[in-house]
């Protein structure tokens, strides 16, 4: 079996902010191997976004551990799960991805100058990605002069130019019409096929469930079918 | 480090909203201005506050017989050598030193053919009177020639009300230190006008020799320095306490306590003076700037959410502020003092001579622009800025990256 990129063991959250508490996830045990393409399926408010959220670091489960390139997450302080998500995590999201008053390649080179990389190599890098994904024809352009579908394209160039070891989108085509989500899933199905970059997503878009490899469909914060364990027997 | 990136950002975002930057930064400017130069015309005033009290034969020290300021008369006086000098004095060097007066001023009543009125007579050595407002007395006729000139320098005020004019004769009478009384028929020599009326109508002058001829002595009642900088009291003030045991020296602001108490004040004012016209700018600064990190949070989120340490997204929003601060303070403190140079000469306030005069104030104000204030409204500025975009920031770094997002 391929190594395992993140682990999850009995992730539960529980939003108790509010009077009735929200079990978001219940326990939850899940693995992505490398080079898979995950899709966080199910109803609007199943627990798709927490998950993803929390094998991203962005949150943290209540109960249970999660692991990212075999780094237990449980241990790490604020600042630790920032370098990591700096270090060895994409991240597309619904909408908001891109700094306005940067252009297209000054965006993708953003991220390469929270890393401390030198300026030439990070121009290089950033014009090659652009060019690779078909958006060298829009680098000077800023957010605003862009559409939905381009913005989400250059959320994706700046996710994968630090080479992560995983790509987390959330609702990435949320925003998007059919002829731009295609294009979208096109480019991810390019980078985890041709570059191996492992995906998860998380959507309720049927379109992005049929590019994903493996689907896992969640339901009031539990797994209810696993793509991967669906042929396989049940190994709980 | 990343400080480039965070100026980059920084300078950017500045101009994503010209408009409202714009008048941000034009209210900036506008207000430090009108610090930079109102503070030089309070400072203005402050400065001939003090001087006019130094000015009133005061000096910056004086020597005086301990008791005169109670029963100022002739029995409470000393000695001075002739050849006193105080840059003769151990520490104490001549370009320390503006001036230094010995007089005799006793009560006295002075009687014309029509009136008599009570007056303070002041022996003066003319010579010596530049230190001092006597110095400086518009004269109609002829000034004192010398400590010996036997003739007398009244006001116009007291000539208007015991009907003299120049060249008249007037009598003097005063209490000898033997409690006996002396008098003598003088001329009048000169009319003097001054700015404050009630000067003209208490001083009469005549010269200091004339009035121990009158008095069959040799002593005198006090003795002031005028110095070139009032920092060098100080020094003075404890040499002067040596050579002079047993008499009082005080300084201007011991001998006019009211006049010291204000030019206190002004310290003060200046620093309310400026938190007023900043709090009702940091008004606007603390709206724009909290409107400009409110707008951004989706975005400050969204950089946390990809990897950038919240200490970076602070600065970055506190390095937007202090560029617009910055640059806000230069400009005003540009225009203030291009507004103060025309005018560093003095404004004539003659309109409102009334109320100035009340102040001690003559009409001609000369605004003094001090590096120190300037100084203290840049530094003052700097951090109520700082504080102004720092406190949205914090708090909004206070949320999750996701709630940040989620907003
Ligand atoms: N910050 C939050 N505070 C309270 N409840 C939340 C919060 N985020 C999500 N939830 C709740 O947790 C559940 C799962 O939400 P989410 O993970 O966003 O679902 P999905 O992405 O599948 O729509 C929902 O019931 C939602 O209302
Ligand atoms: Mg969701």
């Amino acid at each position: 079996m391929s190594e395992e990129v993140v682990q999850c063991h009995g992730v539960t959250r529980v939003y108790a902010d509010d009077a009735v508490p929200v079990h978001a996830l219940r326990g939850v045990d899940f693995a992505v191997h490398k080079g898979d393409w995950v899709s966080l399926a199910g109803p609007s408010g199943s627990g798709k976004s927490t998950l993803l959220h929390i094998i991203g670091g962005l949150d943290r489960p209540n109960d249970g551990s999660v692991s990212v390139d075999g780094e237990d997450l449980g241990g790490l302080s604020e600042a630790q799960l920032s370098d990591l998500r700096l270090r060895k995590i994409g991240f597309v999201f619904q909408a908001y991805n891109l700094i306005p008053v940067l252009t297209a390649v000054e965006n993708v080179e953003f991220i390469m100058q929270l890393q401390g990389i030198g300026a030439s190599e990070r121009r290089e890098r950033a014009l090659g990605i652009l060019d690779r994904l078909g958006l060298d024809d829009i680098g000077d352009r800023r957010p605003g002069e862009l559409s939905g579908g381009q913005q989400q394209r250059v959320a994706v160039a700046r996710a994968v130019v630090t080479d992560p070891v995983l790509l987390l989108a959330d609702e990435p085509s949320a925003n998007l019409d059919t002829a731009t989500t295609k294009e979208l899933l096109e480019l991810l199905r390019n980078i985890n096929e041709n570059h191996g970059v492992t995906i998860v997503t998380a959507t309720h878009d049927p379109m992005v469930m049929g590019y994903a490899k493996r689907p896992v469909n969640l339901r009031d914060g539990a797994i209810e079918s696993d793509g991967s364990t669906a042929d396989a027997s049940p190994d709980a | 480090m990343k400080l480039r990136l965070l100026v980059q950002l920084g300078w950017r975002n500045l101009w994503r909203h010209k408009r409202r930057n714009g008048i941000l930064l034009g209210g900036i400017t506008f207000a430090i201005a009108a610090v930079v130069l109102a503070n030089s015309f309070i400072r203005g005033m402050q400065v001939q506050m003090a001087d006019n009290a130094v000015d009133l034969m005061n000096g910056h020290v004086k020597i005086l017989a301990p008791g005169y300021l109670d029963d100022p008369s002739i029995a409470q006086s000393f000695e001075v050598a002739q050849d006193w000098r105080p840059d003769a004095l151990e520490g104490i060097t001549s370009d320390m030193v503006a001036g230094w007066a010995s007089r005799v001023r006793v009560p006295a009543v002075i009687m014309s053919e029509r009136e008599t009125r009570g007056i303070q007579l002041v022996g003066i050595d003319p010579a010596s009177e530049n230190i001092s407002f006597v110095g400086k007395l518009a004269i109609q006729g002829e000034g004192l020639a010398d400590a010996a000139d036997r003739r007398v320098i009244v006001g116009a005020g007291l000539a208007e009300r015991i009907e003299t004019q120049v060249g008249r004769r007037i009598v003097l009478i005063t209490q000898g230190a033997d409690g006996r009384n002396r008098e003598a028929g003088y001329r009048v020599a000169g009319i003097y006008r001054s700015d404050t009326s009630s000067l003209e109508k208490i001083f009469v002058f005549t010269g200091r020799d004339t009035v121990q001829d009158l008095l069959e002595t040799n002593v005198v009642t006090e003795l002031s320095v005028r110095l070139t900088e009032e920092r060098f009291s100080p020094p003075l003030l404890q040499r002067l306490a040596n050579v002079f045991a047993g008499l009082d020296v005080m300084t201007w602001q011991q001998l006019d306590p009211t006049a010291a108490a204000m030019t206190a004040i002004i310290d003060v004012v200046i620093l309310v003076y400026f938190f007023i016209m900043m709090g009702a700018l940091s008004f606007g600064l603390v709206n724009s700037l909290v409107t400009a990190v409110m707008e951004r949070t989706r975005e400050m989120g969204m950089m946390r959410a990809i990897g950038m340490r919240p200490r970076s997204v602070l600065l970055q929003v506190v390095l937007e502020s202090t560029l617009i601060m910055g640059a806000g303070i230069a400009g005003g403190v540009v225009i203030g003092v291009l507004a103060y140079l025309p005018i560093a000469d003095g404004v004539d306030l003659a309109a409102f001579n009334e109320a100035l005069s009340t102040f001690g104030l003559s009409n001609v104000l000369v605004p003094q622009l001090f590096a120190q204030d300037v100084i203290l409204v840049v530094v003052l500025s700097l951090i109520l800025g700082f504080v102004a975009s720092a406190s949205p920031a914090v708090r909004c770094m206070k949320m999750g990256p996701l709630e940040a997002m989620r907003r």
